[in-house]
């Protein structure tokens, strides 16, 4: 644009001119930043540190011997443009476990980067010293399984690979082993509904307090594949798959074309926790509202101090309008105030946000006795969402009184000057 | 010869609170190298005149030329830009901005037109400062100037673009008798050396007797002239 320096130049020198006001916005705008980011930073990390939990917690897709609805009738599929009812049916007894899962299982393993197990889950109950729990036993292959969740680093007392090295091994939580008043080393007894009864000793717990993103709950159970199959009487069976995705984000898609192509239900990370996932969305839309409205209040102060230098200068403006100058010129020397000021706020507000995330990433707090490390989000994003807010909102502060510039009557003003 | 402003039966008319008459049926022309001045007393519609030939008002009714282009169907921008090349304004306060430099306040205009470059600009202003005698001053603020000082500033900016026409109101206003007899040379020399045509509203008698023709102004009316 012709001539722009000079509306800047002008701009410039109206803001210096008024110092403290022109500090006062600037400052209303940088804390606001600032908040934004350290409240965002906190909020997005924690929500990010929890999917995370979220999808590390379990395979990002569990198949099972369930389905969604019962199988169609072949008349159904026969005549598929005729009115055709089918009455009196009453759905097959069907043998529960996964039907060709050898298939099912290759067909996982075929994504690329995807990791599958097969595993078999049954309730069982232990007993222990005249105590007796129930336990949701996982027939696992220990090798795999420790691909598909952080199991490992859950452990205490042993590792997953020692249910290879003992057939009869079994690893339970340590609630439950507290429960039982067992430790590791110690036998169970363990009885399924098939009447199978079998002693099986502890050689590792899940600790729930590891914080390494795996607990599937106080009640779950691991022992090998082969010795869940015999202790269900199931030999050769297996009623669940999982898989264990290189992009959890693919899970959905991916679960969706495996059901439909196999029937069982393919269950992704997402559907499972589709609940929280929901309530995360509330809670976003909650944070951004109200951090949101912190950057709304420090707009107020740009509108304030452009609108205070539009009444200041009125009659410079009628002298400019005078000399030559357009309403549009006007108008933009008003608004390049209101944006300099935003673009100055929101610089002091990335150097404030940065040292409260940094604060907060370094501040002593415990949980349970041990340190807490705040999740933060330091990711670029909210610098830009936060910049670019401040900014829409300065622009638009400084709109209204820069409007009102431009029309200020030149005559009016020159008349009662004289 | 083709006058530089030509006003023909313009009348301008406030409507609101109450229909009132600032200026009737008045009509004049400004030949290049003439000196103007429009006298009469407070309110008889002077200044109001002035805004209208200028181009910053708009007649009621009648029209207006500038260097023969007729400006009634000009839009606000055109009008605009006639007022940046052609005309140049003194008002009785000198309306200096007080943020810039005397430098900077003149150089305003051109920066705006933006024919010249940043150092064309620079040197031009400088000239103007010291054609009005304030070659030492160009780096002062307005609120470190004499009145007299301010006024040759905004005499100096009002020639940035070497405007053809010079419109000034009550420009002696706030002047004692040194700085008003250099003012009123400064626009004979314009008027009488550099061909402009210069048109001063004034109830000072001096810069009256100074000009080449007055116009006698009652109640918006021009009921008399020379």
């Amino acid at each position: 644009m012709k001539g722009l320096m000079v509306l800047l130049d002008v701009a410039a020198a109206h803001l210096l001119m008024r110092v403290r006001q022109t500090v006062v916005a600037v400052a209303g705008v940088g804390v606001g930043v600032g908040f934004f980011l350290a409240v965002s930073g906190m909020m997005i990390g924690s929500q990010n540190d929890f999917i995370k939990t979220l999808i590390d917690s379990a395979p990002h897709i569990v198949a099972s011997d369930e389905q969604r609805s019962a199988a169609r009738q072949p008349a159904l599929d026969a005549f598929p443009q005729a009115a055709v009812t089918v009455r009196g049916v009453r759905p097959q007894d069907e043998v529960r476990g996964l039907k060709d899962w050898p298939a099912l299982l290759a067909d996982a393993r075929a994504i690329p980067g995807a990791v599958a197990a097969p595993t078999l889950v049954g309730a069982v109950a232990v007993r222990f010293a005249g105590r007796t729990e129930a336990v949701s036993l996982n027939g696992i292959d220990p090798r795999i399984e420790g691909k598909l969740a952080k199991i490992e680093e859950s452990l205490i007392g042993g590792r997953l690979i020692d249910l290879e090295a003992r057939p009869d091994g079994i690893i339970v939580t340590r609630p439950m082993a507290d429960r039982l008043g067992a430790h590791v080393g110690d036998t169970l007894v363990v009885s399924s509904s098939a009447g199978t009864l079998q002693r099986m000793r502890i050689v590792a717990l899940v600790d729930p307090d590891a914080r390494a993103g795996f607990y599937a709950g106080d009640i779950a159970g691991y022992g090998l594949l082969r010795t869940a199959q015999v202790l269900f009487a199931r030999p050769n069976v297996v009623n669940q798959i999982h898989v264990r995705l290189p992009n959890p984000q693919t899970a959905e898609r991916d679960a969706a074309r495996l059901e439909a192509r196999w029937g069982y239900k393919w269950v992704s990370w997402e559907e499972r926790s589709r609940d929280i996932l929901n309530l995360l969305v509330v809670r976003d839309v909650i944070m951004y509202a109200v951090i949101s409205a912190i950057l709304v209040v420090a707009s107020f102060g740009i509108y304030t101090a452009v609108s205070n230098s539009v009444a200041d200068k009125r009659r410079d403006i009628a002298i400019l309008r005078a000399m030559g100058f357009t309403e549009r010129d006007v108008q933009v020397i008003f608004l390049a105030e209101g944006l300099a000021v935003g673009l100055i706020g929101v610089l002091v507000g990335f150097g404030l946000g940065t040292l409260l995330l940094e604060a907060l990433s370094h501040a002593p707090l415990t949980m349970g006795g041990k340190p807490l490390v705040l999740p933060l989000d330091r990711g670029l994003r909210q610098y830009a969402v936060a910049g670019g807010a401040s900014l829409v909102a300065a622009l638009i502060a400084a709109w209204l009184p820069a409007r009102k510039a431009a029309s200020v009557d030149p005559v009016e003003i020159l008349r009662g000057a004289a | 010869m083709t006058p530089l402003i030509e006003a023909n039966r313009v009348s301008r008319t406030l409507a609101d609170p109450e229909p009132f008459t600032l200026v009737c049926d008045a009509s004049l022309s400004v030949a290049p190298g003439e000196m103007v001045a429009i006298v009469g007393p407070s309110g008889c519609g002077k200044s109001s005149l002035l805004y209208l030939l200028g181009l910053l008002d708009r007649p009621t009714s009648g029209s207006i030329s500038i260097d023969g282009r007729v400006t009634e169907d000009l839009g606000e921008a055109e009008r605009t830009h006639i007022r940046l090349e052609r005309i140049g304004y003194v008002f009785q306060f000198h309306f200096l901005l007080p943020e810039l430099t005397a430098l900077a306040n003149v150089a305003l205009p051109m920066r705006r037109l933006a024919r010249l470059t940043g150092d064309q600009i620079a040197e031009r202003a400088a000239a103007l400062l010291e054609k009005v005698g304030l070659g030492d001053g160009a780096g002062k603020r307005p609120e470190r100037m004499s009145g007299g000082e301010r006024q040759r500033v905004a005499i100096a900016r009002a020639l940035a673009n070497d405007p053809a026409i010079l419109l000034s109101d009550e420009p002696t206003g706030n002047l004692d008798s040194a700085n008003t007899r250099m003012v009123i040379a400064e626009f004979q020399r314009l008027a009488h050396e550099e061909g402009r045509g210069v048109v001063c509203v004034t109830h000072d008698a001096t810069v009256a007797a100074a000009a080449d023709r007055r116009i006698h102004m009652l109640d918006g009316r021009i009921v008399a002239g020379d």
